[in-house]
């Protein structure tokens, strides 16, 4: 696979080289300019609102920048004080660190789970599919506010239903211990969206490899773990990839759920972004937010990159 | 040329002269605001002060319902009456969004003119050049002495103004009178010291088996305890006159333990059970004759107004003396007028402020709103004024007496965001994990540390 990767890249290579020396027929440059013109909304967009943003925020970071008044190079001052100074750096990122750990491989397995089950040719199931689909479509602050209510100690439905078989729930938002954990059940009630990628690639795992399997006696979990789970793990490493960036970035949840971003108890639900946001607005430390933004980035870098490493492993394409 | 060379020159011309209009929307689309606010570009009044036209100044406040958007917009319609040459236009923007927008609109040189800014981060936004110099226009030295003089200190940045207070409130215990008159207690003597708070409340309590029926009072309902520390250190908040920190005095010490004391009477379960139940907004606990003393700011006079029956007998007390003599301190917020750094027409928009905070103007809208006004004569003139019913004038005469002793506390420019790092310690009391003086002497710590990385 990986010398296929190669291969294609070198011959991607010599292309883009003889696209610079052959001498072009008219009507090729012509084509060229038209492509181009097509795909100028993305690319002028992408300059102007992406990259020309993360330079302005690159710089940024080495400044006291605020925003109004002030932009002195500091050099890396800000991310002193990140290391050395700031408390609540350390606490921030430990919070985002641990609801990443947890959230990014249980919405993956609870995704799978819903797939697998949803694939079935029984009645009604086209109901089912879109009853599971929806909290996907719902997002934003009611959605929060709704989950305030059944998260309530006493009168709430998750400690409803928990005291139904004997279980004293626990006080969820108000404490420390259990913050985290609720934001992470929550986030699993909509874990509709990829369910519907995986549904898609389940629905073309080819039916000939279930029937040899079956001519051979293989039950329900082997042909699970023997054919479906290794034909779509190429999903799996996707959704993985793009729920760890998303999760890293987790801000409205918190925002919305504790009064106006102070964090919560504790501040067990001070996220990195909610911290960042703080330095920012509250604060005007700009140039600080900033650094504290390249090191997220570098960090998702780095996780995205070692998961790329990692895919050859146990990605099957 | 061929009619088919034409098309083709035309269906490129098209598509060439609607890429940039197509992106041009796209810009726009980003630029523009969720709630669709039509936010005309104040460049296009430049100028226009001295060559006898109209001035049009925008003004920004997140009033949007209700009685303070009904009273602002006919404030400013007289206004615009009254003033040939001035045209002020009202944009209401939501409470979440108004001051990140300003400060985007401030970076980008498209400012409002006027916009209602909270009193605590004056000294910070002056400091960073976001807010203009008031001082200038500012002719007559008499004109800070229609203010509170706690609230004026906030506007003033390196001995000059940079904003001027229009509303304020100030926290005080609401009392169910016939809670009251059922435990023997007499409704007209509400608690005047903590220690009786304590007994009035312990008499208030009702408990059947392990269910309360009703809470006599708890101290963090409402009240943060921040306030009963400044209560209890003689009106010395977090941080005293000169800056320097005071988190963990004997007093505040004393103050979160006597907390620690009330949330063990009831249970730490109780009291996060019915936070939960009163954050769903459920019913109104002081309403539903839950709660028998609830900490508020005066303010909620409105909602009581509006939402509770008839015979709901209340009162309304300062809040209590740590000790007999340590004064009734308390704690109020509020809100200032400031012209953006930058516009066009800050002589203008000078002239539309003073008219917001002229004392007719201001009793005007505190007769509407119920807010207390930051302008003291207009609040004088509404502990007696004719067209307010009695217990309307109560209020404001709780106001006056209240205000002696209300601290206003604009967030320091050496720790513009040091609430996490005291919150978190105070909350660990709470959970138990730490003592009250563990707990203030750690945040003391970090919020010295703060300080430090800030200096």
């Amino acid at each position: 696979m990986k010398n296929a990767d190669t291969s294609q890249f070198k011959k991607a290579v010599e292309e883009m080289k003889s696209f610079r020396r052959k001498k072009w027929s008219k009507r090729k440059k012509k084509d060229a300019w038209w492509g181009l013109l097509f795909v100028s909304p993305f690319i002028i967009g992408f300059l102007s609102f992406m990259f020309l943003p993360m330079l302005f925020s690159f710089y940024g970071s080495f400044t006291n920048y605020n925003i109004t008044s002030q932009m002195d190079f500091i050099g890396l001052a800000n991310f002193r004080q990140m290391f050395t100074q700031d408390q609540l750096f350390m606490t921030s990122l430990y919070n985002t660190a641990y609801y990443v750990a947890f959230n990014v491989p249980l919405t993956a397995v609870g995704s799978v789970f819903l797939a697998v089950l949803l694939n079935r040719r029984i009645f009604g199931i086209r109901a089912f599919r879109t009853i599971f689909y929806l909290p996907a479509v719902l997002s934003g602050v009611a959605v929060y506010v709704l989950w305030m209510q059944l998260l309530s100690p006493s009168s709430g439905l998750v400690n409803t239903a928990l005291s139904w078989v004997g279980i004293d729930g626990p006080a969820w938002l108000f404490d420390p211990e259990w913050t985290k954990p609720a934001l992470i059940l929550m986030r699993l009630w909509s874990v509709g969206g990829a369910m519907l990628l995986y549904l898609a690639t389940l629905q073309n795992v080819p039916k000939q490899l279930y029937e040899s399997a079956e001519v051979d006696g293989a039950g329900f979990t082997r042909k699970f773990f023997h054919i479906t789970l290794p034909l779509i793990t190429p999903i799996i490493f996707y959704d993985i990839v793009t729920s760890t960036i998303g999760a890293f970035q987790i801000f409205q949840e918190a925002y919305v759920m504790t009064e106006g971003g102070t964090g919560g108890p504790s501040n067990s639900l001070l996220f990195y972004n909610l911290h960042m946001w703080n330095k920012a607005f509250v604060a005007f430390d700009m140039g600080y937010a900033m650094a504290m933004s390249m090191i997220l980035f570098i960090i998702v870098l780095s996780l995205t990159f070692i998961n790329l490493k990692l895919a050859p492993k146990w990605v099957n394409y | 040329m061929s009619t088919i060379a034409w098309k083709k020159h035309i269906k490129r011309g098209l598509i060439l002269t609607s890429t940039p209009l197509i992106l041009a929307a796209c810009a726009d689309d980003a630029e523009s605001d969720p709630a669709g606010e039509d936010t005309p570009d104040t460049e296009e009044n430049a100028g226009s002060e001295n060559s006898g036209e109209t001035v049009q100044l925008e003004f920004w406040s997140f009033w949007g319902s209700g009685p303070r958007r009904e009273t602002i917009e006919a404030i400013i319609e007289d206004f615009n009456n009254e003033n040939d040459n001035i045209e002020v236009e009202y944009v209401y923007q939501p409470w979440g969004d108004i001051w990140t927008k300003s400060l985007a609109a401030i970076a980008g040189g498209n400012a409002p003119d006027v916009i209602v800014q909270d009193i605590n981060s004056v000294r910070q936004r002056a400091e960073a050049e976001q807010a203009t110099n008031l001082q200038q226009f500012i002719e007559d030295d008499s004109f800070s002495e229609n203010f509170y003089p706690q609230l004026w200190d906030t506007v003033i940045y390196e001995d000059e103004a940079y904003a001027v207070p229009f509303n304020t409130d100030t926290q005080v215990i609401f009392y169910n009178k016939d809670a009251f008159e059922e435990a023997g207690l007499d409704p007209e003597s509400p608690p005047t010291t903590w220690a009786e708070l304590e007994e009035d409340a312990r008499a208030l309590d009702i408990q059947s088996g392990d269910d309360w029926e009703q809470i006599g009072f708890y101290p963090r309902w409402n009240i943060g305890p921040d306030v009963w520390a400044l209560n209890a250190d003689e009106g010395v908040s977090w941080f005293d006159d000169e800056g320097n920190v005071t988190i963990n005095t004997p007093e505040k010490v004393a103050a979160l333990e006597w907390m620690l004391e009330q949330q063990d009477h009831y249970g730490r379960d109780t009291i996060n059970q019915f936070e939960a139940e009163f954050g769903s907004g459920v019913a109104d606990p002081f309403i539903s004759g839950l709660v028998a003393m609830r900490g508020q700011n005066l303010n909620y006079y409105t909602n009581l107004r509006e939402n509770a029956p008839e015979d709901l007998n209340y009162g309304v007390f300062r809040l209590p003396e740590y000790e007999e003599g340590s004064g009734h301190w308390t704690w109020g917020g509020g809100f200032v007028l400031e012209i953006p750094e930058n516009t066009e027409n800050p002589e203008a928009s000078f002239e539309f402020l003073q008219y917001l905070t002229s004392t007719e103007v201001q009793e005007r809208f505190g007769m509407n709103s119920f807010d207390i006004m930051a302008n003291i004569e207009a609040n004088e003139n509404l502990t007696s004024h004719p067209d307010l019913e009695e217990q309307g004038q109560e209020m404001y005469q709780m106001a006056q007496e209240s205000l002696e002793t209300t601290v206003i506390t604009p967030v320091p420019l050496t720790a513009p965001d040091y609430i996490p790092l005291v919150n978190a310690e105070i909350d660990a009391a709470f959970l138990g994990e730490k003592t009250a003086q563990e707990a203030l002497d750690a945040a003391q710590e970090s919020v010295e540390n703060l300080v430090e990385q800030n200096q």
